[in-house]
């Protein structure tokens, strides 16, 4: 008979736990900052701060020993590429040296004396580029700048030179770069599908952790017991509050995932509906696996301690800045429990390469995995660390009321024993 | 009377560091397993053998020639033969290659008959270094491929070796990354990223530290131990957590220089005393924070948010001459902005002090922000209000 009872009472203990926890969320400003207000501001300040996307005009100095014609139609052509800005000549590679010292330009192009016989002459003409090498975009876009340049000048010379024989020569084949899905080969739209993904997790992360540290503190005022808490089933209790965080995200998904990549120009070539259905079990894990660290959490303000610094773990386990072929194995064993992995490769191929959800198959069911994965660990947590921690807590508190506050004023070194 | 006060109020600071585990955990073990992951997940340097494929249509011996070239090189490993164009962009799509090499069907035909056939390569920049990679090792191939045809044309028309490469490539650069030859991406990452990681944890424990007094009231008992004098009640707090996180950073700079040998150019010491200020100039920013809002939420809210969004608008990856003025402007709030220019001029290339001196004061600065305004904690220490 207990066991129909419990069968009608699980659905209901849901619903209690979920209705709860909403008017947990909502009556608690801070949670509100992280569920909604850090999805609305922080998408737009990591897009702005990315938003001009690639380094134009990187200042270079020249030191010109040879003062030809060629070498000054090289720097003409240098000055008009858009990465490269010639900013000044000066005469010997020391001056050079002190400008890049005093931080006034990122790069010296040298000629020697004898380029402009050797380049015409028969020989190679060789034409130096020295580079600061502490922010490596200045340099690829130096280098770019450079390039073009020299392989202008090459056809050019070539046609002076050999105009009959390259005739006859056998055609040049030609090539052709492709770029595909970020077709601006910006940083910004590389950085920050990933980053969108990373905002929802971390600040979901961030007030699931806020909510927990707050019913601690009212279990240490409440002699062990939280007053707002739903007494029922861990598993209805994690279920519901999961449904509950997954409800609430639903708007701020689609602003990030949607709206804010619609607002920067951001690549677009992906069905809404597609992130959105990848976006479910997405949410899913990530607040089961909020609900695992929440253990971690003894006050709402150790949350920013414990959490602050995994958005940086985390971003690099998805390998955006290094890709995950690169890593070593655990790494990659690493990020492949993290949420974010999945769900923001799988973004990035159906946002910025138009890829269908049936092709992001893999991510989407690993995503499905790891809702399994923390619902278990959740579930291990709440019932073997927390639920005994609660119970050690009422016993302490029946045998001596103020023994809780006391303990936790020990950890914070206020001692009685006189300073 | 003063030593007294000295001694009791940093006998208080170290005794709240054991207190709590959280202390260990985050003073420690987070900022050296932190910058650990970093070096251990960039060790092999440049990014290498990335998954491509090949779309051959041609099928002669040319078209196989150049991908047995493409394949003896390192920067990509071709893992899928593609039978035609849509096969490989569906492979991209579903992420398992990231870029393919497309040769016509007319390839070979059009090279011998000299009308200039067009190899394209697709490279997927939706992940930027990988790219990059990629579109080195295509480029090569495709000049190469070139070089090759025409080498053979010449070589018919009797010109001599030599004049052969001096007549495809006739000006000719050479690049020297000063400092980075190996253009190691680990190298140039983890000097920005390594110091933001620790001034981020600096700013929470700092913030954290000063916060649970105000929060749990206990910061009546603070100020007296230190003989209601703010500024030893801060020393006593500040100074232990100095020593452990200078003690950790001098241990991360071990393991930048010498374990997993970063460019050090320079004196070691320069660094060493870089990265005393360095912790002391966090503190100090954290500290700030605290003073201007003297409320445990809001200051350490302020110093996560700047924490958080300094690996981004620090000009680590996106040069600060590229942002919008006012982000770039913003970035210079930062201590570890200062410490990102100073490493770059006394680690990665070595140069004179005296062109660093202008980040060394700023971070020498940072240390002296907070003390103008510290009566606004000292106000809120005597009569706290804490509302939850």
């Amino acid at each position: 008979m207990s066991f129909f009872r419990n069968i009608i009472n699980w659905p209901i203990d849901v619903f209690r736990v979920w209705k709860r926890e909403i008017s947990l969320v909502f009556h608690d400003e801070a949670v509100i900052i992280f569920f909604l207000v850090l999805c609305a501001v922080y998408p737009v300040l990591y897009s702005l701060i990315y938003n001009t996307e690639v380094a134009h005009d990187i200042k270079v100095v020249v030191v010109d020993d040879n003062r030809s014609h060629l070498t000054r139609e090289f720097v003409r052509q240098l000055d008009a590429t858009p990465e490269v800005c010639v900013m000044d000549y000066v005469s010997n590679i020391q001056d050079a040296r002190r400008l890049m010292n005093e931080h006034e330009c990122y790069g010296v192009v040298y000629f020697p004396s004898d380029f402009t016989r050797q380049a015409l002459g028969g020989g190679q003409g060789h034409v130096s580029l020295y580079t600061d090498m502490g922010v490596f975009m200045r340099y690829k876009q130096m280098l770019t700048g450079l390039t073009s340049v020299q392989m202008n000048m090459c056809t050019q010379l070539q046609h002076a030179k050999i105009g009959i024989t390259s005739e006859n020569s056998g055609g040049i084949i030609e090539n052709r770069q492709v770029a595909l899905g970020n077709t601006a080969q910006g940083i910004g739209s590389s950085v920050l599908p990933c980053v969108l993904v990373l905002v929802l997790q971390q600040s979901m992360l961030l007030g699931i952790c806020v909510l927990r540290g707050g019913s601690r503190e009212r279990r240490l005022r409440n002699r062990g017991f939280d007053p707002l808490e739903i007494n029922t089933w861990v598993s209805a209790s994690l279920v519901g509050k999961s449904l509950c965080h997954w409800v609430i995200y639903i708007v701020p998904t689609i602003y990030v995932l949607h709206f804010v990549p619609m607002f920067f120009d951001f690549p677009q070539n992906g069905a809404t509906l597609d992130i959105i259905v990848l976006m479910l079990p997405f949410l899913l894990s990530v607040s089961l696996l909020g609900q695992t660290l929440q253990v971690f959490v003894n006050d709402r303000e150790t949350t920013f301690l414990v959490m602050g610094f995994t958005s940086i773990i985390f971003v690099f386990l998805t390998g955006i800045s290094w890709p995950r072929f690169m890593m070593p194995d655990y790494w990659i064993a690493l990020g492949n429990v993290i949420p974010s992995t999945w769900a923001s490769n799988a973004y990035i191929s159906i946002q910025t390469n138009a890829a269908t959800l049936g092709q992001v198959s893999q991510s989407y069911y690993m995503l499905w995995v790891l809702v399994g994965f923390y619902f278990v660990a959740a579930y291990m947590v709440e019932r073997f660390i927390c639920r005994p921690r609660y119970r050690r807590m009422q016993q302490y508190a029946a045998i001596e009321p103020d023994a809780l506050i006391k303990e936790e004023h020990r950890r914070n070194a206020v001692d009685q024993s006189g300073w | 009377m003063l030593f007294h006060f000295i001694i009791q109020s940093l006998k208080r600071g170290a005794v709240s560091l054991v207190r709590r585990q959280v202390f260990f955990w985050m003073m420690v073990v987070v900022p050296l397993l932190g910058s650990w992951f970093l070096f251990d997940l960039m060790k092999a340097g440049e990014v290498e053998r990335v998954p491509v494929g090949i779309v051959d249509l041609d099928n002669s011996s040319l078209s196989r020639s150049l991908t047995h070239n493409l394949e003896a090189f390192k920067t990509v490993d071709i893992q899928y033969h593609f039978r035609n164009y849509q096969e490989a962009a569906d492979a991209v799509q579903r992420g398992l290659v990231l870029g393919f090499f497309y040769m016509p069907a007319d390839l070979s035909e059009r090279a011998l008959s000299g009308q200039s056939p067009t190899v394209s390569y697709y490279v997927n920049y939706a992940y930027y270094s990988p790219a990059s990679t990629m579109f080195k090792g295509f480029k090569t191939i495709s000049m190469l491929a070139n070089g090759a045809i025409v080498t053979t044309a010449l070589r018919t028309l009797g010109v001599p070796g030599p004049q052969i490469s001096a007549t495809l490539q006739p000006v000719l650069t050479d690049v020297h990354a000063l400092n980075n030859p190996w253009t190691n991406y680990g190298y140039y990452l983890n000097a920005s990223f390594v110091p933001c990681f620790l001034a981020l944890i600096i700013l929470l424990v700092t913030a954290f530290s000063i916060g649970t007094e105000l929060k749990y009231g206990t910061c009546r008992q603070w100020m007296h131990s230190s003989g209601n004098s703010i500024i030893l009640a801060i020393t006593g707090k500040i100074l232990p957590q100095t020593i452990i996180f200078t003690a950790v950073g001098w241990f991360i700079q071990l393991m930048m220089y010498r374990v997993y040998d970063m460019p050090l150019n320079g004196p070691p010491s320069h660094m060493m005393w870089a990265m005393v200020l360095f912790v002391l100039a966090n503190q100090g920013w954290a500290l700030f924070a605290m003073c201007v809002a003297p409320n445990f939420r809001l200051g350490s809210t302020l110093c996560t948010l700047l924490g958080m969004l300094s690996f981004s608008f620090c000009g680590f990856s996106l040069p600060q001459e590229a942002m919008y003025p006012w982000i770039e402007a913003l970035g210079f709030v930062m201590p570890v902005k200062y410490f990102f220019l100073l490493s770059i001029d006394q680690a990665l290339n070595g140069i004179d002090l005296y062109y660093s001196r202008v980040y060394y004061a700023a971070l020498i600065g940072f240390i002296l922000l907070p003390w103008p305004l510290i009566w606004r904690l000292k106000k809120e220490c005597m009569h706290p209000v804490y509302v939850p």
